[in-house]
């Protein structure tokens, strides 16, 4: 097997069969903005904007770095902004400017 | 009071702390979405509202039904979402339920192997435990040491069938009704199904010291 192979033979997010530790049988409370990404992925299915297969894919193309990294809504998030971009719903200068506006909401001169 | 009278509120965060990155970009997100009229101003937090009542309590009721009326339990073996909705339970993606029944010779349990897939309309959202490496890797590899992680041992002679879901299939199970429960009334029943006799990690029981105070 070459240094690559198993890159491709398995996707970053496909687990089935592997070997794992022990299981650690953690849960937390969901975070507001945890609860509203999923309930965003909902909405987006119902409108037949982002289904729930285009969201796996969506999160599988992040690659196996940020899957890695990112926590779980955090890949959610990140994955439905690069789909929405594909579908040309979204542009990179209007999330990058709204991000900004929100960011300012919180700043203590700001308001 | 009714979903449309607080459509426009804002929506409650966490504090007034500065948020992360990501929350931001949530934040931003949704309401481009709303300005674009891509979706409703209100339809974020109707939604989160439904998402509340979807609790493993709705998926108990299930199965205290399932238990106490044969009728029910073949309609729901049959066809588990049609069934559910029926109820008035409606389901928020375009996925199928299929409901496992446990026997005598036949142990049941759930995974996402690829990622997370569960039955949020009947159990709202997942265990972390759910969603990590160990359980999507070794459950299809050796469910009855995952299963005696969590305490449950499986006898040699009794089959164990892992279910591994998909954006287009989920799956309940449902457990054994346990022992000398006949005379229980169905809200008693429901009390003893918890999520993880759903998913199948655990089996149906009376706590022990209920069984000993009966």
């Amino acid at each position: 097997m070459t240094q690559t192979e198993h890159l491709l033979t398995r996707l970053p997010t496909e687990m089935g069969g592997l070997d794992g530790g022990p299981i650690q049988r953690v849960e937390h409370e969901y975070a507001p903005w945890e609860k509203r990404c999923h309930a965003l992925a909902n909405v987006l299915d119902i409108h037949k904007i982002i289904s729930t297969e285009e969201k796996r894919r969506g999160v599988e193309a992040l690659g196996s770095e940020l899957v890695e990294k990112l926590t779980y809504y955090q890949r959610w998030i990140v994955a439905f902004v690069n789909i929405l971009f594909e579908k040309e719903l979204l542009t990179p200068e209007e999330l990058a400017r709204k991000m900004d506006e929100v960011a300012a909401r919180h700043e203590p001169s700001g308001g | 009071m009714s979903s449309d009278a607080h459509a426009h509120a804002p929506i409650p965060d966490a504090g007034d702390a500065m948020p992360s990155y990501y929350e931001i970009m949530e934040t931003a997100v949704r309401e481009l979405l709303v300005e674009k009229n891509a979706i409703g101003a209100g339809e974020i937090r109707q939604m989160l509202e439904v998402m509340d009542t979807r609790t493993p309590a709705l998926g108990s009721q299930i199965v205290a039904r399932a238990w106490v009326d044969p009728a029910f339990r073949a309609r729901l073996l049959a066809n588990g979402r049609a069934t559910l909705e029926e109820l008035g339970i409606d389901f928020f993606e375009n996925t199928q339920l299929t409901v496992l029944e446990n026997t005598d010779k036949v142990h049941n349990i759930v995974v996402c192997t690829l990622c997370s897939c569960y039955p949020r309309e009947i159990l709202g959202l997942p265990p972390d435990w759910y969603k990590l490496k160990p359980y999507r890797a070794r459950t299809v590899k050796e469910p009855r040491a995952v299963l005696a992680e969590f305490g449950t041992l499986i006898p040699d002679d009794v089959e164990i069938r892992v279910s591994d879901s998909t954006s287009m299939v989920r799956f309940l199970v449902l457990p054994q009704r346990p022992q000398n429960t006949e005379n229980w009334s169905e809200e008693q029943l429901a009390s003893l199904v918890t999520r993880d006799a759903m998913i199948g990690v655990v089996r149906a029981a009376i706590p022990e010291k209920t069984e000993k105070s009966r």
